[in-house]
């Protein structure tokens, strides 16, 4: 087993507030690799660092580009913008604003070559008739379709996709797995961050790594009786800001 | 305000409220922000205000520290109409807030932070303010970094500068906007002990916060919005873990 | 048959309206691209016309290659260099508003310095003519010239060739996604930093056209072109800094109203206000679209909030600073005394050519009131100097209806006190506004005070300047001098320190927080101002004695940058720094070509604007003490996990 890239003792600072506190993030290379925790837990922000979309205040990134980390080959790319590591085969999309709102969807493809944009309409057909529409004044379904059509097609090593459900229908979300699960097979690396462990794709899920705030207290196969435990506490009850007992508590 | 907290007074069961909502209205635009809130602060409780996104928290927050003006409705401090006046009056009578986003003075000394909370609020004698400092530095166990800078402090020491700002003015009310964002566990404990030990002395505490761990082990009364109205409280089990007893010596670990 | 003149005078107003445009074009695509409202414009348009001067005047070279070389390379290389070695770096550490402004105010005075030092200041009248005024022809007897057809098409092709290069080809995609969220940009492989230095070197491109196609009609100096190129921001402000159309259109209209409004001809006391207005225009514009509200907010909000300046230029001095920064200070407050009591061992020339200095001190005092205590952009410190001095002036020559003539002393001290509450006209617009907005709202003032103002003759005559009795004597005057700073000094001392200053601390810092401190916000800013405006109006005052005479030259707003510029580099929160400063640039001044000073505030503007980043407020991690220790978390791996983090520590499996 190789790893793809890590996150050594990262520290990342939204301006005073510190969003993670010395972070060791280790993705193999190949494997589909979860990354769990409530909001505000530090997950969107690992993405980040890894998609060099923040900049570390302590700690490294290590990329292995798939070779043996026996062979020394890991390359330091703490100090690599967000474009530069796009270049170099990672692609990040993230939760939120994740297409140009006043890009036409065609306009979104236009990078993509031939087969690329083949490849986006055969997996989200939906997009076919909307081509002329400008991504803005697409619905959140639609316009999460075409980011993460884009980025599926782009021939990049490792994908990493924040809640890449929100706002798709259940059918849609089946075809977005199957294909995650393909390109798994396919020899490409996959992060998800999720508020939990989704469940049609726990069975392609490899890697486990549960965040709270901003520190990882799990990292573990799926399967694990620990996770269990250990989502109770950390990863997010049903219902986030569920309604409240409103009432005194005694003494 | 003392340093060690007395062991959690057993509140009569409707003490005099130190803040008051009476029917805010906010609307931005076509939308209703706040629609008729009311809401008690009684002095001694630990008050959480959870809801999604967007569901008005914010909103109420502002209106209540003065930072928005509600359309309609009133808010009163200890039983006097303060819907009118500015935010800085208001901090003045003893209505102290902190920000999600950590808000310190990055240019003046730990000390000199807490000292602005505490002549604002009227401690202009030197001798005055020097007590209200000096005290608000050992109880949030900052005193070694008294004459450090601000900048450049860790998130946890941060928001204890914060935190004194607001106190070293002797606050009768404490509104706090997610006061655990970006501290990690080790951190949040520890402001949860604090809080819970500056309610057993008597202020008031407002607490906008998403961590339901949080709220639930330190709040006295959990009150959920959802599309610009408080909910009616439901009595659920959910969240009916005892909170432990704030261990004594809030200085001391914080 | 003659058309009637008021179409005359609008083809006439097309002109000067297309040259605005071009900028406007310039601004609003550059900021489009890089989200930063390039001040440096101005100083573009004048170095590239100094530049073309040379290249045809001086070295004969042929003029469309000469044109060729200034407009095609000089200026885009200028904007191409302007990112690389400034910009850039302040994005990449997503720097705030008032940083980016500061270090485009050095580009500015670096620019205009480096164009005093080549060319001095004396104004050249022989700007090559590009575009000759040959008559095209008269339909309908309306005088149509080839130079105003030509920069009319220039405008209407720059904006065709904009409008399509961004609708139909994948620079143009690459640069609307970089505008629309640059971040997403780079995380889908967008170059965004060569989209934006595009954006630099085509704003500096069009600067450059403004300023060759504009030299001609005016005299080439250092000072006045880039001056009337500022003016021309209102049209990009105008625009929400993002319209082409609307920028267009207000520099179009605003061309054509300052040439219509020459046909009116009121009589009396309106007559010179009426020529103010019209040849000043654009700075009406400029203050009607900072002071009126929603304009520029909406403008604006583009924009990131600001943090204040204290981030770039925050304290090393408070109280309680390191030993390293006390010593430093005392080091300072020593040399400043020195060189501050040198002149008086002087000869009597010397002692001449140095008292400037305790009145330049007082207005980068003022600044570092402002500014550097309070933590408002203030550009338009040159207007309230130039208002001391005249109505220093005005009040020694009895020139005020009502008012017999003082004698000096009287006279200062009354202007002073007279212009104090002028730092309301500031003061006020200040409660609401932050960063670029306040800096454009104090550069507007100051721009209107002095075109509006210092430069009408009716008011500047009769003015008496001249120091008689005691005062005649320069090295007399001088002690004066140095008993009004020293008073200043303990004033600002006394002002800036214990709770008020504490609460300007506070309020510089983070504004939110001080409301919520309980600090009296509005009343606190209106403080700094007056205090501001005080200050700013003696050193005028002692300025305009100093030289026994007004020159509205002496408070041009570029002065003003300047100013600013050098108390930020010199930083801004330190008095004796100020001090230092004044003296080190009038002995410089006094000592060497003019422009050496210039350049040198350019360069300590650029340097320390980067230089500073080291203490950051709030947000550095560098200067952060090792916190603490904590225990690690009780991490639970399972066997995978494990293995996984062996992997990661180089633990061969």
């Amino acid at each position: 087993m190789t790893l793809e890239i890590a996150l050594l003792g990262a520290r990342v600072r939204h301006g005073p507030l510190e969003a993670l506190h010395g972070v060791d993030l280790p993705v193999p290379a190949g494997r589909l690799t979860v990354l769990l925790g409530r909001n505000g837990a530090g997950r969107s922000t690992a993405l980040d660092a890894l998609a060099g979309a923040v900049p570390l205040s302590a700690g490294r990134v290590h990329w292995y580009g798939g070779a043996p980390a026996r062979s020394g080959a890991a390359r330091d790319i703490t100090a690599l913008g967000a474009y530069a590591r796009a270049r170099r085969g990672m692609t990040l999309v993230p939760a939120e604003g994740a297409v140009f709102p006043s890009l036409t969807v065609a306009d979104h493809l236009s990078r993509s070559t031939p087969r690329e944009r083949a490849a986006v309409l055969d997996l989200f057909p939906e997009l076919g008739r909307l081509l002329p529409r400008s991504a803005g004044t697409l619905s959140g379904g639609e316009q999460q379709m075409l980011a993460l059509g884009v980025a599926l097609a782009r021939p990049s090593r490792l994908l990493m996709l924040d809640e890449p459900g929100r706002g798709l229908a259940p059918a849609v979300l089946e075809r977005l797995h199957t294909a995650l699960a393909a390109q798994v097979a396919a020899g490409r690396t996959v992060v998800l961050a999720e508020q939990s462990l989704p469940s049609e794709a726990t069975a392609a899920v490899d890697l486990v790594h549960v965040l709270h705030r901003g520190s990882v207290i799990f990292s573990g196969e799926p399967g694990e009786p620990g996770l269990a435990a250990i989502s109770a506490t950390a990863a997010p009850s049903p219902h986030p800001a569920g309604p409240g007992p409103g009432r005194w508590r005694p003494g | 305000m003392s340093p060690s907290p007395s062991p959690r007074p057993n509140p009569s069961p409707s003490p005099a409220p130190r803040l008051s909502a009476r029917a805010l209205v906010r609307r931005f635009g076509g939308v209703t922000a706040l629609d008729q809130v009311s809401l008690d602060l009684p002095p001694g409780r630990i008050t959480a205000l959870t809801g999604h996104n967007g569901a008005g928290k914010s909103t109420l927050f502002r209106c209540l520290s003065g930072a928005d003006r509600p359309d309609s409705g009133q808010v009163l401090l200890d039983g006097r109409d303060i819907t009118r006046l500015p935010e800085y009056t208001r901090a003045r009578l003893g209505l102290a807030r902190t920000f999600q986003q950590i808000a310190v003075f990055p240019g003046l000394s730990v000390a000199d932070n807490l000292r602005v909370g505490a002549e604002q609020a009227g401690r202009r004698g030197r001798l005055e303010a020097d007590f209200a400092v000096a005290r608000t530095l050992r109880l949030l166990g900052l005193d070694h970094l008294a004459d450090r800078h601000a900048s450049g402090l860790p998130t946890g020491t941060l928001r204890l500068v914060e935190l004194g700002r607001a106190l070293s003015a002797e606050p009768g009310v404490l509104l706090l906007d997610e006061p655990a964002a970006g501290l990690d566990r080790a951190e949040s404990e520890q402001l949860a002990v604090l809080l819970t030990a500056l309610a057993a002395d008597g202020l008031a505490v407002l607490l906008v916060e998403h961590d339901r761990e949080l709220v639930d082990r330190i709040a006295d009364r959990v009150l959920t919005m959802s599309a610009g109205r408080i909910l009616p409280a439901v009595s659920t089990s959910a969240a009916s873990t005892p909170a432990p007893a704030p261990s004594d010596g809030a200085a001391d670990d914080a | 048959m003659a058309a009637p003149l008021a179409l005359q005078l609008a083809v006439a107003g097309l002109s000067v309206g297309s040259a605005a445009a071009i900028t406007g074009i310039g601004l609003v695509v550059c900021h489009r691209a890089t989200g930063v409202l390039n001040l440096a414009q101005g100083a573009v348009a004048m170095a590239t016309a100094f530049a073309l001067r040379q290249c045809v005047v001086v070295w004969h070279w042929p003029r469309a290659l000469a044109v060729a070389c200034c407009v095609l390379l000089l200026a885009p290389g200028l904007g191409f260099l302007m990112d690389v070695l400034v910009f850039r770096r302040l994005q990449r550490r997503r720097a705030g508003t008032a940083e980016t402004l500061v270090a485009g105010l050095g580009v500015f005075v670096l620019l205009v310095g480096a164009a005093t030092l080549l060319w001095g200041t004396t104004p050249y009248p022989d700007a090559p003519v590009v575009v000759p005024a040959t008559p095209l022809g008269t339909p309908d007897g309306l005088l149509i010239t080839l130079d105003t057809a030509v920069e009319l098409g220039l405008v209407l092709l720059l904006a065709a060739a904009v409008g399509a290069l961004s609708r139909w080809t994948a620079f143009g995609t690459a640069l609307r996604a970089v505008v629309d969220n640059r971040r997403l940009a780079e995380l889908s492989g967008i170059d965004a930093d060569a989209v934006a230095s595009t954006g630099w070197a085509f704003g500096a491109f069009t600067a450059g056209l403004t300023g060759v196609l504009l030299a001609p009609a005016l005299r080439l100096d250092p000072y006045g072109l880039p001056l009337l190129v500022m003016e021309t921001l209102a049209v990009a402000v105008a625009a929400g800094l993002r319209s082409l159309p609307l920028a267009i259109g207000t520099a179009l209209l605003l061309g054509i109203g300052q040439s219509e409004l020459t046909m009116l001809h009121p009589s009396g006391a309106a007559q010179p206000l009426l020529q103010a207005v019209s040849s000043g225009l654009f700075v009406v514009a400029l203050l009607a679209v900072a002071l009126l509200p929603g304009r520029l907010a909406a403008g604006l909000s583009a924009l990131p909030p600001a943090p204040t300046l204290s981030a770039t230029t925050a304290a090393t001095v408070t109280a309680t600073a390191t030993s390293a920064a006390r010593t430093r200070q005392i080091g300072r407050r020593w040399a400043a005394a020195l060189l501050l009591l040198v002149p008086l061992a002087l000869r009597g020339g010397d002692v001449r050519s140095l008292l400037p200095g305790p009145g330049l001190a007082l207005i980068l005092l003022s600044i570092v009131v402002v500014t550097g205590y309070g933590g408002q952009i203030s550009l338009g410190q040159a207007g309230y100097a130039g208002l001391g001095a005249l109505l220093t002036g005005a009040l020694a020559g009895g020139t005020i209806p009502g008012l017999p003539a003082l004698p000096a002393p009287a006279a200062l001290l009354l202007a002073t006190a007279v212009a104090a509450p002028c730092g309301l006209l500031v003061g006020w617009p200040a409660i609401r506004r932050r960063g670029l907005a306040l800096a454009l709202t104090t550069f507007a003032v100051g721009t209107a005070m002095s075109r509006f103002v210092f430069q009408q003759p009716s008011l500047t005559s009769g003015l008496r300047l001249d120091r008689t009795g005691a005062w005649a004597d320069d090295r007399l005057f001088y002690g004066v001098e140095l008993a009004l700073i020293a008073a200043a000094l303990l004033a600002v001392h006394a002002l800036c320190r214990g709770a008020t200053g504490r609460a300007l601390g506070a309020m510089r810092d983070h504004e939110p927080a001080a409301y919520a401190s309980g600090v009296d916000v509005p009343r606190l800013k209106l403080l700094a101002f007056t205090a501001g405006a005080a200050l700013a109006a003696l050193g005028g005052g002692l300025l305009g004695l100093g030289a026994q005479a007004f020159d509205p030259n002496a408070f041009d707003p570029v002065l003003g940058l300047l100013w600013f510029a050098a108390a930020v580099g010199l930083g801004a929160d330190s008095a004796s720094a100020a001090v230092l400063g004044a003296m080190v640039l009038t002995v410089l001044d006094a000592s060497t070509t003019a422009g050496v000073s210039a350049a040198a505030i350019g360069l300590l503007a650029l340097v320390r604007g980067r230089l500073v980043h080291g203490r950051r407020a709030g947000t550095g991690g560098s200067t952060a003490p090792v916190p603490p220790e904590q225990p690690p978390l009780p991490v639970r791996l399972s066997p995978f996990g494990e293995r996984l983090v062996q992997r990661l520590k180089g633990v061969p499996e």
